[in-house]
């Protein structure tokens, strides 16, 4: 036997047909599809019994109810929740993105102590400890005043906590961002005196004159508006947009009223002028007004003739005649103010002049209409105790009215104004006008303390940060308000625990009064924010804890509101545009994006048009005559007195000719890549302008040029 | 390549040429050829067949031992443990909770996997890991609620008569994909006696289009 | 043994275009639903994955005589020429990936069978279809988030709309475990009709008279007379599907008062809509 070349081929063969008719290739072609096809990378979300748990989102003070979806411990999805007496069951896409912000990139995980440039972190303990030493220090040098708060809100038991942390301390410098809930306080108390607010109750209203409001670009409380504007079609309800642009709503509207930016006021001036003219207002209602009605009425026909209306406005004085009648004849009349969220900035006398329209046809406090109610006084805190220095501080005269009067303050003196502060919920380098200058306000402020849950452009200047827990794992009372006609109070649950070392604000502020001892510790006597909240709400708790809201009224309040028109006869000047370039730059709402409180999802952020965000530019809309010299899609350069931006430009025919338009709620500057660096802030290229009489920034927006890059 | 083509041929011209005299040394090579053809080929099919599978999948122990058929004898049918939750869902191997509306820290029996289970996961209220033999890829949608309650199936046809076994037996977990060989089946052919053999899709194609005469679409079993 | 349910659903949607408000609600409850990633820049809106998309449309006029309106598209759940479950993007699958469940109507798919090849996003006159050009990433912690419902997609496969199929099997579950024959029309509702807040979306079975979608879609029984390929078109003359004369046969309707929206439905000759809005609707039918 000879072992040649021919027997190995017989080996090989042999080894080669055993292996082909075994299972191995067979198995490992199947074996290895699977392997491709379940990345170890690929996430396996884990399985589970289905909950849901309600509770109530607070990242915009629309107050909706939610439904969270949990598998065993872990929410996996926010949707409306059913029945609940603000929203119905529908959600707005930044509640429903809500999960995202609990591992946001840019949460603050644990409290931080800035040093030098950086943050370092730091036990709670610690950061009490520091925050209590540095703020007794300032008591004992005897200017307790110099320490002053900047909150989203006045309303809910952690704000009635911040308040009652200053009061105690002896400062009267506790502000709020400007919010569509401050300027119908405003509005109310221009009108109908102090201590009411108002609601619109839009979904049954069937003549809504919106000026500049944007239904359903997140003004109000957004997905009960949302409600109301989609109902408008069965229930055969007219709207009418007054506004530069064609928004969303504008396009929505049965018609769109293009009209000069900044001249709202005037026109709803106009629009009273023809209503008393033509004697189409409510004498039942007009016999009752105060401060004036006669000087009111002879300025209107002096001041706001149809002819000079249209002048000022732009508006045809036909269509200004034609409006007053629609308005005028309407069963259930609403004219409904606040341009665009209603959260900017805003002229008392253009939320005055469209309330008068209101009071004119008589439609305050009827269905339909226009509520008047009193502030929603549902907190019952005990007194508090207050030392003599409490009393001589609290007693002082506030630093400013308002938050821009605060930043100017601080700005123009030399002395320091303010020693300490704190904020919570509030982002005011960003979301104020003229961002430079409130960076620089708050740059000359020895101690800042955050109480934010991410590390946003205002947190970033902070000394301490004291992260909260977001709204997904805190409880909290959320009171309704922006405009809703009725009045409903909703408890926010913890329904995850929570991701990192974060406490509840309430908690906090109790810890850091606790730590201040004296006068102050005896006034915050809760072992903690629950037994507080549950203490506080005593009188709707039972109905708080277990339907997870209270109603505490609807319908239209009984009691008659009494009207003033003082401060609309004197005719107050209208606010003008800060510089003298051609063009008017002003700021667009849009509902995918946020421009106050929380900062925009992933989610939300992948929604927006490449029409107006594309890549790292900001797109800005002009009408095709004003955009002499420019391309379509190409770079232009944004001048105005306070700054200038780059930007891609979109022609736009829905955009008045001289206008530019900007959307809020871009040009993050902190660590989110997802949402960061992307386009401008337009509060960096808007400042503020103060109107007088009202002390309010009411900077519609600016002059701007517009040139090729 | 070229180079045995080129033997070949030459080969095979030298045996054309010698026909008469090379007749044995040749049919004994090509003998050869074959015997070592067959042995290779025995080896590697066999190797392939029993050895494969040993390499392929690696064995791992179940935290402890479960005694299927006392749980059945004292506690009921499979339903008692694994059950529907009320909104249709399979609520799969029972939590530990599930385990205390019987159990306690008090033994009740004598074996010692009960004694492993109340020291290490009761006393200690941690879920027990078990492995299970019928994980299927997270692609894959599988409704026990149309199977037992829309077509009245029981569970041995798919799962076998588990709740007749005293032991558990070993999981295999296949090195490559991850997942049990009770998913393949343990005959490693594929080949299978009972319709619980194997849990393929083509295993749940084949009974669908028997019983329903369609062998479904995608979602219907993937999600 | 029990049959399961076999009755033949038609599932569809019919979206009011007058009250869509273009707020994107629909758009995040389906990415929140459907365990759909997002990354750094979603501005490139070819490769930005979003089963529901809201387009903004405008009838080109010029100021102050503009009109803008948004138009949210989902995957059509085509039932192909004739009716007959011949998808566009179905029958060029060289994988079987993608099926037409003739029992749903629904156009489901296999994410791990697909390889890639794309040849569906070409199919489709929609867009309907996204191609996973990179691995979904999920920033730490995260992925805790994530539905079990809905496996996460890898590099390489492409995904679409799926009606939520599986709150079709969670009210399925329910039924069958309540020993129901049937779902009812509440309990299978998809993620963005449930989170319109203007109730713009209506969705159900367009075969079952009882349900609204039939209701205000009321669907043609008979093939279009003009157009043997075209069947189940609205009897209704201010709904209309996109690109209906193609025969894809779409299951999402689009109710609109305004007729230049409806118009914006196909690609018109001159002179062409003139013809085709008289013939549009109940007109064509009476």
């Amino acid at each position: 036997m000879k072992v040649d070349r021919r027997s190995f081929l017989g080996l090989g063969l042999g080894a080669v047909a055993g292996i082909a008719v075994s299972p191995v290739g067979l198995k490992l072609t199947d074996d290895s599809s699977i392997w491709t096809q379940n990345w170890p990378w690929t996430p396996v979300p884990a399985d589970g019994e289905v909950i849901y748990e309600s509770s109530v989102c607070s990242l915009c003070p629309g107050s909706c109810g939610i439904s969270v979806r949990k598998i065993e411990n872990r929410p996996v999805k926010i949707e409306g929740r059913e029945n609940y007496p603000v929203n119905n069951g529908g959600a707005c896409l930044h509640g429903i993105a809500g999960l995202q912000y609990l591992y946001d990139p840019a949460r603050v995980k644990t409290p931080l102590k800035k040093n030098g440039d950086k943050f370092e972190e730091i036990s709670w303990d610690d950061a009490i400890a520091l925050v209590a030493g540095k703020l007794a220090d300032l008591r004992k040098s005897g200017s307790p005043e110099k320490f002053a708060a900047i909150l989203d809100k006045e309303q809910g038991s952690v704000s009635g906590l911040f308040k009652r942390l200053f009061k105690t301390f002896g400062s009267p410098n506790f502000y709020t961002m400007p919010s569509f809930e401050s300027y119908l306080e405003a509005t109310a108390a221009a009108i109908h005196g102090e201590g009411k607010t108002i609601g619109f109750d839009l979904e049954n209203a069937d003549f809504v004159l919106s000026f500049g409001a944007g239904i359903i670009e997140g003004w109000g409380s957004p997905v009960n508006c949302f409600q109301a504007n989609a109902s408008r079609k069965e229930r055969r309800a007219k709207l009418y947009q007054i506004e530069p642009n064609l928004s969303n709503t504008a396009a929505n509207a049965d018609k769109w009223v293009p009209i000069k930016p900044g001249t709202q006021a005037d026109l709803a001036l106009g629009i009273c002028a023809v209503i008393l003219k033509n004697n189409l207002f409510d004498s039942n209602a007009t016999m009752n007004f105060k401060g004036g009605f006669n000087k009111f009425a002879a300025m209107l026909q002096k001041d706001y003739t149809p002819s000079k209306t249209a002048e000022i406005t732009g508006v045809k004085a036909a269509d200004i005649e034609k409006i007053a009648g629609l308005f005028a004849k309407a069963k259930k009349p609403v004219a409904v103010f606040g341009k665009g969220r209603g959260d900017g900035a805003q002229s008392l006398k253009e939320l005055a002049a469209v309330h008068t329209l209101n009071c004119l046809v008589g439609n305050i406090n009827k269905k339909g209409g226009v509520f008047v109610k009193s502030k929603n006084k549902y907190l019952e805190f005990p007194d508090e105790s207050m030392d003599s220095i409490a009393d001589a501080g609290f007693a002082k005269p506030k630093a400013g009215r308002y938050m821009n009067q605060l930043v100017e303050k601080i700005n123009s003196s030399s002395k320091s104004v303010v020693e300490a502060l704190f904020v919570y919920n509030a982002n005011p380098c960003y979301s104020l006008h003229d961002t430079k200058s409130v960076k620089q306000a708050l740059g000359k402020i020895p101690f800042i303390v955050s109480f934010s849950s991410f590390l946003d452009e205002t947190a970033k200047e902070a000394d301490i940060i004291l992260p909260s827990h977001t709204f997904i794992e805190r409880i909290e009372d959320v009171p309704s308000g922006a405009g809703l006609a009725k009045t409903v109070v909703g408890l926010t649950k913890p329904v995850a625990s929570p991701v990192f070392n974060t406490k509840n604000p309430g908690d906090t502020v109790i810890l850091i009064a606790k730590a201040l001892k004296g006068s102050i510790a005896q006034s915050f006597e809760w072992e903690s924010y629950n037994e507080c909240l549950e203490g506080v709400t005593a009188r709707i708790w039972d109905s708080l804890s277990e339907d997870g809201y209270a109603v505490i009224s609807k319908g239209a309040p009984i009691e008659p509101a009494a009207v003033n028109l003082s401060f609309l006869s004197g005719n107050p000047p209208t606010v003008q545009a800060q510089g003298d370039f051609g063009l008017t730059l002003i700021p667009i709402d849009n509902m995918r994006l946020i421009n106050a409180g929380a900062y925009v999802s992933p989610f939300a952020i992948k929604t927006v048009s490449d029409k107006v965000l594309k890549g790292k530019n900001i797109v800005v809309e002009i009408n095709p005559l004003t955009a002499k010299g420019l391309k379509n899609g190409g770079f232009a350069i944004i001048t105005t007195p306070i700054g200038t931006a780059r930007v891609v430009v979109n022609f736009n025919e829905g955009l008045m000719p001289g206008v530019i338009g900007m959307v809020e709620g871009l040009g993050h500057t902190f660590e989110n890549k997802y949402v960061s660096n992307k386009g401008v802030n337009v509060n960096d290229l808007i400042g503020p302008v103060i109107e007088s009489g009202s002390g309010l920034d009411a900077a519609f927006g600016i002059k701007a040029k517009i040139s090729k890059a | 390549m070229s180079e045995i083509e080129n033997k070949a041929e030459n080969g095979s011209m030298e045996s054309a040429g010698e026909c008469t005299a090379g007749d044995t040394k040749d049919d004994k090579g090509l003998g050869l050829g074959v015997i070592f053809f067959i042995v290779a080929f025995v080896v590697c099919f066999l190797s392939g067949t029993l050895l494969f599978p040993k390499l392929l999948y690696s064995k791992k122990e179940q935290p402890f031992n479960f005694d299927h058929a006392l749980h059945v004898s004292e506690a009921g049918d499979c339903e008692t443990c694994h059950s529907l939750r009320d909104d249709g869902t399979f609520a799969g191997i029972p939590k530990l909770e599930t385990c205390l509306d019987c159990h306690s820290e008090d033994v009740l029996g004598d074996s010692k996997d009960e004694a492993v289970f109340v020291e290490k996961y009761v006393s200690k209220e941690k879920e027990v890991p078990w492995y299970i033999y019928s994980r299927q890829p997270d692609s894959v949608f599988f409704s026990h609620a149309a199977h037992i309650d829309g077509a009245g199936m029981d569970c041995v046809t798919c799962h076998g008569p588990i709740g007749k076994s005293t032991s558990l037996k070993p999981y295999e977990e296949n090195r490559i994909t991850g997942y049990s060989r009770d998913i393949w089946g343990k005959n490693i052919f594929g080949i299978k006696k009972h319709s619980w053999d194997r849990m393929k899709m083509d295993d749940c194609a084949e009974c669908h289009k028997k019983e329903t005469g369609f062998k479904g679409y995608c979602f219907q079993c993937h999600k | 043994m029990k049959q399961e349910n076999n009755k033949e659903h038609k599932f569809g949607m019919v979206i009011d275009l007058d009250k869509c408000t273009g707020c994107g609600s629909c758009m995040v409850s389906c990415m929140s639903e459907n365990n759909v990633p997002f990354k750094e820049d979603e501005s490139n809106k070819k490769d930005s994955i979003t089963w529901m998309r809201v387009y903004k449309l405008t009838n080109g006029k010029s100021f102050p005589d503009t009109e803008t309106a948004y138009l949210p598209r989902p995957c059509m759940h085509c039932a192909g020429k004739g009716g007959h479950g011949h998808s566009p993007c179905v029958s060029v699958c060289p994988a079987t990936a993608t099926e037409y469940g003739h029992d749903t109507g629904i156009v489901s798919q296999i994410y791990t069978r697909c390889f890639g090849c794309r040849y569906c996003m070409g199919a489709c006159p929609y867009h309907a279809r996204y191609f996973n050009w990179w691995d979904p990433k999920w920033p730490e912690g995260m992925e805790n988030y994530l539905s079990p419902n809905v496996s996460p997609r890898m590099r390489g496969v492409v995904e679409k709309c799926s009606f939520c199929y599986h709150r079709y099997q969670a009210a399925r579950d329910k039924a069958y475990h309540e020993g129901r024959n049937d779902i009812e029309e509440n309990e299978f509702q998809t993620a963005c009709t449930t989170a319109c807040p203007a109730g713009a979306i209506v969705f159900g079975d367009l075969n079952n008279p009882a349900h609204k979608v039939h209701q205000i879609v009321k669907p043609d029984p008979h093939p279009d007379k003009w157009n043997r390929h075209v069947v189940g078109k609205s009897r209704n003359p201010k709904v209309f599907r996109l690109l209906e004369r193609l025969g894809t046969n779409p299951k999402i309707y689009y109710l609109s008062e305004r007729e230049w929206i409806r118009r914006k439905g196909d690609n018109y000759l001159d002179g062409e809509w003139d013809k085709i809005k008289n013939h549009h609707g109940s007109s064509s039918h009476g």
